[in-house]
């Protein structure tokens, strides 16, 4: 049946990808395009093309290896919101970069987080930064972190089935909201949340922070606990690892925390504080 | 460590991965007869320095096997004579020609209507676009840009397939990437390098990095691709190096063993 | 969805293991006991497919009684981990594999201290300080790397333990029942009261 639809329709975004002709127009324009026009497979069914050419965990051969893999994390308490990820980047097991930036500043006061695919988390969050500043321009205020997520939200819904993969956090602080986070995935959902944490190491991550959260942290308390809580997940998941990035979001806008290695944080937090006591160098 | 009973991570989790059909396509497992793809091998790579930057790549072209020539430039000088960009693809040929003619029409386009050349971060990030442009239908090749920043440092940016880049001081691609990528990391990066002297266990230090001078950079270029010509099929033939400074774009050609 | 969990301390090894027994999308018993008493001091909790562990633990638990019986005196918890590994590696290889994940929790008398040995149904034997099977790995492992010590007293375990359950009643999306807890320590093994009756919110 679906052969058969598909022979006498059309993909659904079709006329949204560029012909021969107007080829030469998009290369040529002035103003580089954050265009939603994207070039799609001459074929039927372009989401299962897409996905037997770049998915490696449903085709471990397939030949276009996507970066992926993640911990990220994102908390509300009483401060403001603390958001801290680790930096690793994997194609298959090759790990492609260990200095990815997974926070990703949308403007003074907006930070989004990089989950799944790393191209569509920068693209995307990208386009939102370009919303958020029409919507500034526009409307002559800052927009709320609930608009802003639910931008982002909305334009990956459309994008449903289509193949891309990203999960996202969306934190900030408005004068309206007061410090705000969101989540949102490629599967459209959009949850608003005082914690969260995201990609193949979250849970990891949540065991940590679930056990010592709470929303009456000091500043410090906070920003040990996203630090502690990534290592934890560089430790037990591969996909993890490299440098944890951590930002402490304020009113006045966000503030970053470093850009640190992970080895010297794990043998400090095994040497002074006696965690982490399955690592040992006696032989059984 | 995952137990056989929970194969991947808990069922919570976002799905990243296309492994949950979505429910517009059929059951099964599916057939593409469309494969416009092919890899043509070799391996490229970049190094930044404190004031130059260098692109290089073998010139070996594959399909399967067989040696299809012994001179394919993977490596080019894009933007014009004025220029002080190149633009290194690896992967699938076609792919890799079709992205740096784009890129070069539009950098000379920019030339022409702002009367000035672009800046490399202007150029990465556009380069980043195009890429992301076919996301649904991907260019198959691993790009790396270099060029010289505003301050006149060298840069090198690197790409995945579908646009997601990053800036660094050094990276290697395509075939041969898991080859010389960890011998650039010890040796552009002292990753795993410690200062001698300063006793053995966690008092070690790590030694620092700092920009290489441009000898040094050409030898480990060099010392990089005469080991992946060692080890791997799809790289040989020739070594291209285009060297980016303030007085403008050097290129040398190398041999490499042919066999 | 089952959970075994297993913490050693400064001189006792405690054993939880989830109270659900679960056949498809049914709890057929909520209070099911995996685990089974091998010798005095040492006792082992199993997970996996249904019917193999069971009958795995009780041919276990006959043989290693058979041996006290003998010899008079009882397997160390070293010998018992090693004997049980090499049984489930032989059954590995021949027609009959048993599909079984292991903890066993021990009291070695003889050095005095207190022992814990991971196996999975590969046969794999691991000596550990804590160890888990199962979804609990994916949230209780980063808990007990941050608040595990070698020297913890008894209470602390609990405390810890508490934790780990907590985050599994947090974040899983399956009833596991709540927990069998069992304490080996040096006068041997005693069940220790669980009580499972609070909520436990997201944040």
């Amino acid at each position: 049946m679906d052969t058969l639809v598909a022979q006498y329709s059309r993909p659904a975004f079709e006329n949204e990808g560029y012909a021969q002709d107007d080829d030469q127009q998009l290369i040529t324009q002035i103003t580089p395009p954050l265009s939603l026009k994207f070039a799609l497979p001459p074929v039927a069914q372009s989401s299962s093309w897409l996905r037997a050419m770049t998915d490696d965990y449903s085709n471990p051969n397939c030949p276009i290896k996507i970066a992926h893999g993640t911990t990220t994390l994102a908390f509300r308490f009483q401060g403001g919101i603390i958001v801290a990820t680790d930096s690793r980047a994997t194609a298959g097991n090759w790990i492609a970069s260990q200095t990815v930036k997974k926070v990703i500043e949308i403007n003074s006061c907006l930070l989004g987080t990089m989950a799944g695919g790393a191209a569509d988390c920068q693209y995307w969050l990208a386009y939102l930064g370009m919303q958020c500043r029409l919507h500034e321009l526009r409307h002559k205020r800052r927009i709320s972190v609930a608009a802003a997520s639910k931008i982002l939200a909305n334009l990956v819904y459309s994008y449903k089935g289509m193949g891309l993969s990203m999960g996202t956090m969306c934190a900030g602080v408005t004068p309206q909201e007061g410090p705000a986070l969101y989540y949102i995935d490629s599967d459209g959902t959009r949850l608003s949340g005082n914690l969260f944490c995201v990609g193949s190491g979250q849970t990891f991550a949540y065991g940590v922070l679930d056990a010592e959260y709470k929303y009456d942290l000091t500043e410090e308390e906070a920003l040990e606990l996203g630090r502690r809580s990534i290592l934890a997940a560089t430790h037990r998941d591969a996909f993890s690892g490299g440098f944890i990035n951590l930002y402490h979001v304020k009113e006045d806008g966000w503030v970053k925390h470093g850009f640190n290695d992970t080895n010297p944080i794990f043998w400090k937090t095994k040497l002074e504080k006696g965690e982490f006591s399955n690592v040992t160098s006696k032989l059984v | 460590m995952a137990s056989v009973f929970h194969p991947g991570p808990p069922s919570g989790t976002p799905k990243y991965s296309f492994a949950q059909q979505p429910n517009t396509a059929s059951e099964g497992a599916r057939q593409h007869s469309f494969y416009p793809y092919t890899d043509n091998g070799g391996s490229t790579l970049g190094i930044a320095g404190a004031d130059f930057t260098i692109i290089a790549g073998d010139t070996r072209s594959t399909s399967g096997y067989s040696i299809n020539t012994r001179y394919c430039p993977k490596v080019f000088r894009i933007g014009g004579p004025e220029s002080r960009i190149a633009l290194s693809v690896v992967g699938f040929a076609a792919d890799g020609d079709a992205l740096k003619e784009r890129l070069d029409t539009i950098l000379k386009m920019y030339k022409y209507q702002h009367g000035k050349t672009m800046s490399v971060a202007a150029c990465a990030q556009r380069l980043s676009h195009i890429l992301y442009g076919k996301r649904f239908f991907p260019y198959y090749v691993h790009a790396i840009l270099g060029g010289l920043d505003e301050e006149g440092k060298g840069a090198v940016y690197s790409y995945d397939p579908v646009g997601s880049y990053e800036r660094e001081q050094c990276r290697a691609g395509g075939a041969a990437a898991s080859l010389i990528m960890p011998f650039l990391d010890n040796q552009v990066n002292y990753k795993n390098q410690c200062i001698p002297g300063r006793g053995t266990g966690h008092e070690l230090r790590q030694r620092v990095q700092e920009p290489l001078p441009r000898k040094d950079v050409e030898q480990l270029v060099e010392d990089a691709f005469s080991s992946a010509v060692e080890r791997h099929i799809e790289v040989g033939d020739g070594l291209q190096m285009i060297i980016i400074t303030s007085k403008g774009i050097e290129e040398i050609y190398k041999p490499l063993k042919k066999d | 969805m089952e959970v075994l969990l297993g913490i050693t301390g400064k001189d006792f090894t405690i054993i939880a293991a989830s109270k659900g027994a679960m056949r498809g999308v049914t709890i057929l018993k909520a209070t099911d006991d995996k685990t089974r008493e091998l010798n005095k001091r040492t006792l082992m909790a199993y997970s996996g497919e249904a019917g193999d562990t069971v009958q795995f633990a009780e041919y276990i638990q006959a043989n290693i009684q058979l041996y006290s019986m003998r010899n008079g005196m009882h397997l160390s918890p070293a010998a018992t981990a090693e004997f049980v590994r090499g049984e489930l590696a032989r059954a590995l290889r021949s027609r009959h594999p048993y599909t079984v994940n292991l903890l066993l929790g021990g009291y070695d008398d003889i050095s005095d201290r207190p022992t814990l040995y991971w196996c999975d149904y590969l046969a794999s034997l691991a000596p550990l300080p804590y160890a888990a099977h199962g979804y609990a790995q994916y949230y209780c492992l980063s808990i007990l790397d941050k608040h595990h010590h070698p020297d913890i007293d008894f209470a602390k375990g609990m405390q810890i333990l508490r934790m780990c359950t907590d985050e599994l009643k947090r974040r899983m999306p399956i009833d596991f029942k709540g927990m069998t807890v069992k304490v080996i320590a040096k006068d041997g093994i005693r069940e220790e009261e669980y009580v499972d009756d609070k909520p436990v919110p997201c944040a």
